[in-house]
């Protein structure tokens, strides 16, 4: 039988990471994980679109918050394609909506973070179990 | 149905207007509730909606009660600082 994809470990952990950083969520869906990978899926999205709602995409700002970027980055590639459209200045956003908007953007980043490492962390331990290593 | 797309992409491109006042603190909730199911979601083994649900009440009011008593320590050092001190320091 030829080996799966699922043999290289290394290659399975990134692929799993990645499917993870593209949608909050499809990391535990490639591992089978379905009623979690749902569950992170609505709760992550729906935070995300709540500081967005809240604060407009103003809030998404490479430019002037770097460090607040660094963390919405890791919901997922779409925030760097909302921070190039909101890097020209079109959506100034100031005051409470601003830092709630920042702060709901940047949590659900951080989940997300998390649920990556939790992901590979499971698909590890899947292929270890999987040699019966 | 364009107009309809329109008007909830138009949504996200102005900011709500939020006031400065102690009602703002409201918007803590969904957040905490969000950080609860998530990493409930991570930690347990399997997941079961009473037990998942029950295990998310338990540490949304954990994270609550422990946000209530820094805010209550934190608004007693500056009632101390700001009201008590100046008196004591004539």
């Amino acid at each position: 039988m030829p080996p799966s994809w699922k043999d290289n470990h290394a290659l399975f952990l990134i692929v799993v990471g990645l499917f993870a950083w593209l949608v909050p969520g499809a990391g535990h869906f490639a591992l089978d994980e379905r009623r979690r990978a749902g569950v992170i899926f609505v709760a992550i999205v729906l935070t995300f679109l709540i500081g967005l709602y809240v604060g407009s995409i103003g809030v998404i700002d490479p430019v002037g918050a770097k460090s607040w970027y660094a963390a919405q980055i890791m919901n997922s590639p779409v925030v760097f394609l909302l921070g190039r459209v909101s890097t020209g200045g079109d959506y100034p956003v100031y005051g409470r909506p601003n830092e709630i908007g920042q702060i709901y953007t940047s949590i659900a980043g951080l989940l997300n973070l998390l649920c990556i490492v939790n992901a590979i962390y499971m698909a590890h331990l899947q292929a270890v179990e999987g040699t019966g290593d | 149905m364009t107009a309809l797309i329109g008007s909830v992409l138009g949504s996200f491109s102005t900011p709500m207007q939020i006031d400065t006042n102690p009602a703002s603190m409201l918007w803590l909730l969904p957040l905490v509730a969000s950080i609860a199911i998530v990493y409930k979601a991570t930690k347990v083994r399997t997941i079961r909606p009473r037990s998942f649900i029950r295990e998310c009440a338990i540490l949304f009011g954990s994270i609550m009660v422990f946000i209530i008593v820094a805010a209550l320590i934190l608004y007693a050092v500056a009632w101390l600082v700001t009201q008590q001190l100046p008196n004591i320091l004539g």
